[in-house]
């Protein structure tokens, strides 16, 4: 296979688990995580490197080292959940930028970290790709009813005896689907693909069903399209993925029937109105 | 290390900064605006990236970033159908690839992207110093000027907005602020690194203390101390010992490991006393 249809390969499927899982971490408000665990890969990758482990492995690990170290931290009840995030947020993108500075093998290429590399995915990466998306995808459609229960109403969700080994099991999946884009899309870009189909989708139907698989769509369509516009106008693919999903998402804003249309019109519900 | 004269400007650089940073951080906790600083980082860059390439001073390129991501964020949380996090997501991808787009098409990608990224603390000249003052001096007065509203809508903004207070303009100088800590921190620490500059310290002085002034003080002192810390741990590994030591990153790791021990003791006494009780 050529070195671009790999490459095409491994961004529309990573952009379809990506838009798919995008639509749960809106639901449950988790952007700002999603950002954290984003930057969080960044030393795993380079630590990776070190020990000539597969960076992906690493990339796992410390983003899993992050997700714990959350769990206890917002334990302190002094500081708020954002500022927590934003702790770790900082603190391993610092040490990233540290041990990379301080590795003494040939330097590990930092842009390619931070903006990815998709001309350079192997074989082995897309196969990685497709069992992670496929597994993803698995899980999420098994516990569909579940994880939209525990996003709408968590309390009524935790009463019931689910909810906590369901969040957990959300954020290994989020983290998952966040290391197969970022060989792609690198460490900051892969945010793009999580999470502008999903809200654009939104602007497109009010149905949940329907927000799935059109985040599904638009990711692996900014996917192709990101990639042919890269190939075509010699642009770092990562980011021409990640401005095609702006692009759509403005498109969609005004064109989409529950965007600027929907605001233009008189505030808030309509009463005594049938049609929506 | 400080008879050199790039470390004697470093030094004034990292406590302009410290005093800066320490104040907007007070203020980006006390709002819960964390992601809104990071975001903010990420729509700058674009800015920083062009005039880099343009040839003109990266100061009054961030600056005009610095309106426009302010004017964006103020519109775009106007979408009601998008919430605000989903709308600072977004702008952290889609800017910062705008950026990453530029820089990629010159020939030394990977060393443009990475000084602008990380910034080059050690190699800043006296203009820059004049520029980080400068800003800290309007942003230290607008503080003092506004501060008892900004305070005030961060705790109750049903009763501000009662009061006939504008909350929209009030929130676009919040954003203005932080982004002109960016502007000022732009060319010595980066604009990835900011973050570590407006949330860290302000969230270990939280565990500190629960009143305003004292975290804003114990903020700035913070920043200082780990400051000066870091910029001596990086002299003394390239110099004596021949390890490149980033000084941005080792100051960004040395305050992340502040708070981590901070919060540690916090946990543990908690802990501790609720067995004793």
């Amino acid at each position: 296979m050529s070195i671009y249809g790999r490459a095409l390969i491994e961004v529309m499927v990573a952009g379809f688990a990506a838009g798919v899982i995008g639509v749960h971490i809106v639901l449950r408000r988790l952007q700002f995580f999603t950002v954290a665990l984003a930057h969080a890969t960044f030393p795993g990758v380079v630590v990776a490197y070190w020990l000539g482990i597969l960076p992906l492995l690493g990339a796992l690990g410390f983003g899993w080292l992050v997700v714990g170290l959350l769990v206890v931290l917002t334990r302190l009840k002094q500081v708020d959940g954002s500022s927590l995030v934003g702790v770790l947020l900082a603190g391993s993108f610092g040490l990233g930028v540290l041990l990379q500075g301080l590795q003494p093998r040939p330097a590990l290429d930092l842009t390619s970290i931070l903006t990815g590399h998709v001309v350079a995915t192997s074989t082995a990466d897309v196969a990685t790709s497709i069992v992670v998306a496929v597994l993803v995808l698995a899980v999420l459609a098994a516990l569909h009813k579940e994880l939209v229960f525990g996003a709408f109403d968590p309390l009524a969700a935790e009463a019931q005896g689910y909810s906590r080994w369901l969040d957990l099991l959300l954020l290994l999946a989020v983290e998952a689907v966040i290391i197969t884009t970022v060989p792609a899309m690198g460490t900051i870009l892969s945010v793009a693909l999580m999470i502008v189909p999903a809200i654009t989708a939104r602007l497109w139907t009010d149905r949940l069903g329907l927000t799935f698989l059109i985040a599904g769509l638009l990711g692996a369509g900014s996917g192709l399209l990101g990639l042919t516009m890269s190939d075509r106008f010699h642009l770092a693919a990562g980011g021409a993925i990640a401005l095609t999903t702006g692009a759509m998402f403005v498109l969609s804003w005004l064109l989409a029937p529950f965007g600027l249309r929907r605001q233009m019109q008189p505030h808030g519900i309509q009463l005594g109105s049938t049609t929506s | 290390m400080l008879s050199e004269p790039f470390m004697q400007r470093a030094l004034l650089e990292v406590l302009i900064l410290a005093v800066v940073s320490g104040c907007v951080g007070t203020l980006v906790l006390v709002r819960r605006h964390a992601f809104v600083a990071d975001a903010l980082t990420h729509t700058m860059f674009p800015g920083v990236a062009i005039a880099f390439f343009a040839g003109q001073s990266l100061f009054v390129g961030a600056l005009v970033a610095a309106v426009v991501s302010t004017v964006l964020l103020t519109l775009l949380s106007s979408v009601r159908r998008v919430d605000d996090d989903s709308v600072l997501a977004l702008l952290v991808a889609t800017f910062f690839a705008a950026g990453v787009v530029v820089v990629s098409r010159r020939a030394s990608f990977t060393s443009d992207l990475t000084s602008l990224l990380f910034g080059h603390l050690l190699t800043v000249d006296r203009s820059t110093i004049v520029q980080s003052a400068l800003v800290t001096v309007v942003v230290v007065g607008v503080l003092v000027l506004i501060g008892k509203e900004l305070v005030f809508r961060s705790f109750d903004p049903e009763a501000f907005r009662a009061l006939g207070y504008r909350l929209l303009l009030l929130d676009a100088m919040t954003d203005a602020l932080v982004a002109l800590v960016i502007v000022a921190a732009a060319r010595a620490i980066g604009t990835a690194l900011v973050v570590a500059l407006l949330v860290t310290p302000a969230a270990t002085a939280r565990l500190v203390s629960d009143r305003i002034p004292i975290i804003g003080l114990v903020s700035v002192g913070l920043i200082a101390a780990c400051g000066v810390a870091g910029l001596s741990l990086s002299y003394v590994a390239s110099v004596d010992h021949d390890v490149r030591v980033e000084p941005g990153a080792a100051i960004t790791v040395i305050l992340t490991l502040v708070f981590g021990v901070l919060a540690t003791t916090t946990l543990l006494t908690r802990h501790r006393r609720r067995i004793a009780a």
